[in-house]
């Protein structure tokens, strides 16, 4: 095992978050008993009472997960030294079977706690409860969820042995790989873009449309879920060539570092959070039929989705600025 | 308009000290009446008006305010509800010592930042209207106990609430100063507004104007 500050956070930040998912997982189990808005029981008033304790202990531990990832990857990124044959997050992910599995854990672990956020703020704007059992059997589903992420890690980080010769990410992300880095990569870059701003220009549609028209709630969250991957696609395909200046290179990771100005940054972040307010948008909008959160969904959607608007906004100004000023040319060879 | 349904609180619960101020209390208060919970002293008068009034939380039971439930409400509601429909005074007036009439009167409507040329008038006309409007740039301490009520009930009133609730309010006034309150208290419940008082005192709860008497006894209801 390798120690250095970030690792020792990381675990750290986990060993908290699951101490207080566990503690909040017991809660809501006596929540989804017990839970009656209609009796003034002493153990109704008290539930009632600790529910807004447990959801922000909870909204703190999301919270973390989420800058959690962020420093996951970072780490990943500047670790790359330390192994031989990592150039970048990629070769250091590929340490030991836990590295892709945690990262991939960790991007579910931030949409669903992305989403448990929002939602649990929508219900505190309610002044009868109107979500706090559904939040809270969420909250269950979502425990398991979080353990088998920090136990991940845990492997992952326990594992991490610096004598071994790990692949870099030339060889993964390669069209002649096999796998599913390999097949997005070998994706024709013409294909990619048009997938990559076709699912942009829906996405806008979309948005557009609920914000002018305040409705098509469904149709924003489900081009948000398609925009993401066709980002993600393009992105590797297509992007970071076009940001590395070169016509192979295809990492997804490498455009994190400092060479390359940390444009990966500004990429994901505003990738992963407009994706994550664009899924809200659908998720909150049919809690506006409940009358105690109708102006409180309806403002938390319109919020959301121009949020989700800027998020994308700012990645496709990024990811298409990175082709405009790229040294790359590719005319007559993909178009 | 006000519904208490099975509402107890309990002090040190789960101690040795534990006391049950109040015990299942049912009971229901119209709005533009004049409601006065009279009992011994001990007997939870102030501890239901408390509740009643946001100030605290039953620890069972449910205080329902036009059928919206009360009781398990997190704070920030319970700010905007005593604001928007509760005006307070208390058995000792609560004046903030050091301010002027006018200061004290205008204090409550300050979280709310309403327009302060309309907020000063506001109160002028209230300390008008309730016969001390020379009294507005004095420090409270000159006032008179009659003086100081009316400062209080003028300072309940400047965020134009639904029900005005007052505790033991003529415990440090004379008799004389009682019927003048009680004459107030008729005034306010022509103006529309729902008055729930606390009371031991006959002049209290015998008085022309007063709807209903409610007898509280060891936290329970003996009357009503």
């Amino acid at each position: 095992m390798l120690l250095n500050p970030s690792i020792l956070a990381l675990i750290g930040v986990s060993a908290v978050v699951n101490g207080l998912l566990l503690l909040a997982a017991f809660f809501a189990v006596r929540v989804l008993r017990h839970w009656d808005i209609r009796s003034g029981s002493e153990l109704q008033l008290r539930l009632e009472r600790g529910t807004y304790l447990i959801a922000t202990l909870v909204a703190f531990a999301f919270l973390a997960e989420l800058v959690s990832l962020l420093l996951f990857v970072y780490n990943a990124e500047a670790m790359a030294s330390q192994f031989v044959g990592a150039m970048c997050a990629t070769g250091v992910l590929n340490v030991n079977p836990w590295g892709w599995p945690t990262l991939f854990l960790k991007i579910a672990v931030f949409f669903a706690g992305a989403l448990w956020l929002l939602l649990n703020r929508l219900d505190n704007q309610g002044y009868d409860y109107p979500l706090t059992r559904l939040k809270y059997a969420l909250l269950l589903a979502l425990v398991p969820l979080v353990l088998v992420e920090g136990l991940a890690q845990l492997r992952y980080f326990v594992g991490l042995d610096p004598d071994v010769i790990t692949s870099c990410c030339g060889s993964l992300f390669s069209a002649d790989a096999k796998g599913v880095a390999a097949e997005v990569s070998a994706l024709a870059p013409s294909t990619a873009l048009l997938a990559l701003y076709g699912s942009g220009v829906a996405l806008f549609l979309a948005g557009g449309h609920f914000l002018w028209r305040r409705r098509g709630a469904a149709w924003l969250a489900a081009t948000a879920a398609i925009a993401f991957p066709a980002a993600l696609a393009g992105l590797i395909s297509c992007v970071a060539l076009y940001v590395y200046e070169h016509p192979h290179h295809h990492c997804p990771f490498c455009i994190l570092k400092g060479g390359h100005g940390f444009i990966g940054y500004w990429l994901y972040i505003p990738l992963f959070a407009g994706t994550a307010y664009g899924l809200a948008v659908g998720a909150l909008s049919p809690w506006g039929r409940v009358p105690s959160l109708t102006k409180a969904a309806a403002a938390d959607t319109r919020h959301a989705a121009a949020l989700a608007l800027i998020g994308f906004g700012i990645f496709y100004g990024v990811a298409t600025w990175a082709m405009v000023r790229s040294n790359l040319t590719m005319a007559g060879t993909w178009w | 308009m006000i519904r208490l349904n099975e509402v107890s609180k309990v002090f040190n619960q789960g101690q040795p000290n534990e006391f049950c101020a109040v015990d299942r209390v049912s009971l229901e208060i119209w709005a533009n009446q004049v409601t006065v919970l009279r009992g011994p002293s001990g007997s939870g008068k102030t501890t239901l008006l408390s509740m009643i009034g946001c100030l605290s939380r039953p620890s069972s039971g449910r205080i329902l305010l036009h059928g919206r439930n009360l009781s398990g409400l997190p704070e920030r509601f319970l700010t905007g509800i005593r604001r928007e429909t509760f005006g307070f005074t208390f058995q000792r007036f609560n004046l903030i010592q050091g301010l002027s009439v006018l200061d004290n009167v205008m204090l409550p409507a300050y979280p709310l930042a309403p327009d302060h040329g309309a907020l000063v008038a506001k109160a002028r006309t209230l300390l008008a209207q309730f016969g001390i409007g020379t009294k507005a740039a004095s420090p409270v301490e000159w006032l008179s106990g009659g003086e100081a009520q009316r400062v209080a009930i003028c300072r309940a009133l400047i965020n134009d609430p639904e029900v005005l609730i007052a505790d033991e309010p003529t415990a440090n006034l004379d008799s004389h100063l009682t019927r003048e309150f009680m004459a107030l208290v008729a005034g306010l419940k022509a103006a529309g507004r729902t008055l729930i008082l606390t009371s031991h005192d006959p002049e209290v709860f015998e008085a022309q104007g007063v709807d209903r008497v409610v007898t509280l006894r060891d936290g329970t209801i003996q009357e009503a």
